[in-house]
């Protein structure tokens, strides 16, 4: 009996934590953020970034470019690997490749905004810029150290990178991007103007609370954990999100061949779904209250204003493209989330929170360090590792190793770092694995402190020397480096 | 004889690439031979930033986004006139 009581506590740590993920606030800001996803995918034309790097291009305009290619081209391996090789072989050379690589998994829109969903916009925030930073500083470092080598890459012809046209994006498709951008903000943001109700409508629904004991019976909950249970709403969510594969997968995999009535019909119901999310419902003993909160305003809006961009101003083949790339974030990535999420729960129950705090629960260099040799050796799907770090931060890790875990995550798999060693070579892709080690655990300790409540002035001081000893180091090996080719070309004279 | 290849590490996409071309190829009646070519070191000896990427005859016709089966049949059609 006892080892039945186990597995069906496991089971309920699984199905409580999914519930949690499903829950209208998540759903609010991941749906959004997949269809941004596919709009940047489908409607930005790619020369408009990569035109930036060229060989030719000046260093100071080809790393944020690089960097920006990473935030918005690169949603999938399908682009990131073709892309990082093109760079480093053909284009603009070892460094701006690395930015871009270490930038593409950390800060692309879908990461940033489930971050900022699930833990807190600071911690999203503290992703972005510690990893635009340290990413054009890693590129920067690892173009200096194989400054030679990065000479003599293949002389083949950068004609790919330049000899595109210029065209930019086209202004409906841009206003497009831009208004899911708010439908985004308006499910998310919270300020009182769209979390404030500005009317309300009672439903004389019998039962209503009962209906709510049985599901929390069904999924028990504990709010100690951070977990939710399962509301009446969240309930009609996930019955509507099902909906919305079933048509989604009639509708929206043939796509190429032709709009069918299941297109249609399952944008409508990611609408529908979008909709109920930002409602705001109370159950009670015969009658159900439902809250028309501003959110409920900000997102119809947008809907709408999205339904006649789409309909009306964008043509066929982009109307298409964006539906099919939407659609395959989705596929690709929500299963596996699904997956994640219920096996994060059920670890969750097995975890004593005495271990990670015995670990990690401090902003110590070992915390931080445990944080990022966890995220080597450990492998998970794309945005896997944003509801671990919910574990870990509910378990009572600190904020700090919390994030050297995230920067290091994404960045280092043993697989990803087994694809980069056959483009760049083992040597070059093992000195990258050592420096992300290095900057992720630096990232977790300044963020630590700053959490901690250290002094900007003594966090500014800390960073100064250790880029100062960085320096140092760098210099001495260039001098060496060039040293070295004159007493080479000393030799051949 | 026709050669389509279809580069990509067998993401979604490129799957879907392949079924379009197979299917081009059979509404034109059209005996062609389909290449998958999944290794890196081969993808990238062609001129592609990103996958899926289809080549006909040696040409990269289209790369980082899906054709539909009308564009793929202006392709093949194309190169026969070559």
């Amino acid at each position: 009996m006892e080892i039945l009581d186990f597995l069906t506590k496991l089971l309920h740590g699984g199905l409580g934590n999914l519930a949690a993920y499903l829950a209208a606030h998540v759903l609010l800001c991941l749906a959004p953020a997949f269809y941004i996803a596919g709009a940047m995918t489908a409607l930005i034309p790619k020369e408009s970034v990569t035109r930036f790097l060229g060989r030719n291009t000046p260093k100071y305009v080809s790393y944020p470019a690089a960097a920006l290619a990473g935030s918005v081209l690169a949603v999938c391996s399908c682009t990131i690997v073709p892309l990082f090789a093109g760079i480093y072989k053909k284009g603009a050379g070892l460094g701006p490749a690395i930015t871009f690589l270490f930038f593409a998994p950390a800060a692309n829109i879908l990461a940033l905004v489930y971050t900022g969903g699930v833990i807190g916009a600071d911690l999203a925030f503290a992703r972005l810029t510690l990893s635009l930073a340290f990413g054009i500083g890693i590129g920067l470092i690892m173009a200096l150290i194989f400054s030679r080598a990065d000479i003599a890459h293949d002389k083949a012809t950068d004609a790919m990178f330049a000899a595109q046209s210029q065209k930019g994006m086209r202004r409906a498709a841009l206003a497009f991007l831009l208004i899911l951008v708010a439908l985004l903000l308006a499910g998310t943001l919270k300020v009182g103007l769209l979390t404030d109700s500005y009317a309300q409508v009672t439903l004389p629904v019998a039962g209503a609370n009962r209906f709510q004991e049985f599901l929390y019976q069904l999924v028990p909950y504990d709010a100690a954990k951070g977990e939710e249970g399962v509301t009446a709403q969240g309930a009609v969510l996930i019955v509507l999100l099902a909906l919305i594969g079933i048509a989604s997968w009639k509708g929206m995999e043939n796509i190429h061949s032709g709009f069918n009535r299941w297109t249609w019909l399952a944008i409508g119901l990611v609408g529908l779904t979008l909709l109920t999310a930002a409602l705001g419902v109370q159950p009670h003993a015969n009658r159900l209250e439902v809250l028309f909160t501003g959110k409920f305003f900000g997102v119809l809006l947008a809907l709408v204003a999205l339904a006649w961009l789409l309909r009306r101003q964008l043509t066929e083949d982009e109307q298409r493209d964006f539906l099919w790339e939407s659609w395959r974030f989705v596929k690709q990535i929500f299963p596996l989330l699904v997956a994640g999420v219920f096996a994060v729960g059920v670890i969750r129950v097995l975890i004593r929170p005495e271990w990670i705090q015995a670990l990690a629960g401090g902003n110590t260099l070992a915390g931080n360090l445990a944080g990022v040799v966890f995220g080597v050796f450990m492998y998970f799907p794309t945005l896997v590792e944003v509801p671990i770090a919910k574990m870990f931060l509910s378990l009572g890790m600190h904020r700090g190793p919390l994030l050297a875990y995230l920067m290091a995550d994404p960045e280092l798999s043993l697989q990803s770092v087994l694809i980069t060693a056959t483009i760049i070579g083992r040597l070059k892709a093992w000195v990258y694995v050592f420096w992300v080690a290095l900057f992720s655990t630096l990232a977790g300790l300044i963020y630590g402190a700053w959490i901690d409540g250290a002094s900007l002035g003594l966090l500014a001081l800390y960073l100064a020397s250790a880029m100062a000893a960085l320096a140092g180091l760098l210099w001495w090996m260039n001098r060496r480096n060039q040293a070295q080719v004159v007493a080479q070309s000393a030799s051949s004279d | 004889m026709l050669t389509i290849k279809v580069l990509g590490t067998g993401c979604p996409n490129c799957k879907k690439v392949e079924a379009i071309a197979r299917q081009a190829a059979e509404l034109m009646g059209m005996q062609a031979e389909i290449i998958k070519v999944t290794d890196y070191s081969q993808i990238m000896e062609y001129a592609i930033l990103s996958t899926p990427g289809l080549v006909i005859n040696e040409k990269v016709v289209c790369s980082g986004r899906i054709p539909t089966p009308a564009e793929v049949t202006t392709w093949v059609a194309n190169s026969l006139e070559e």
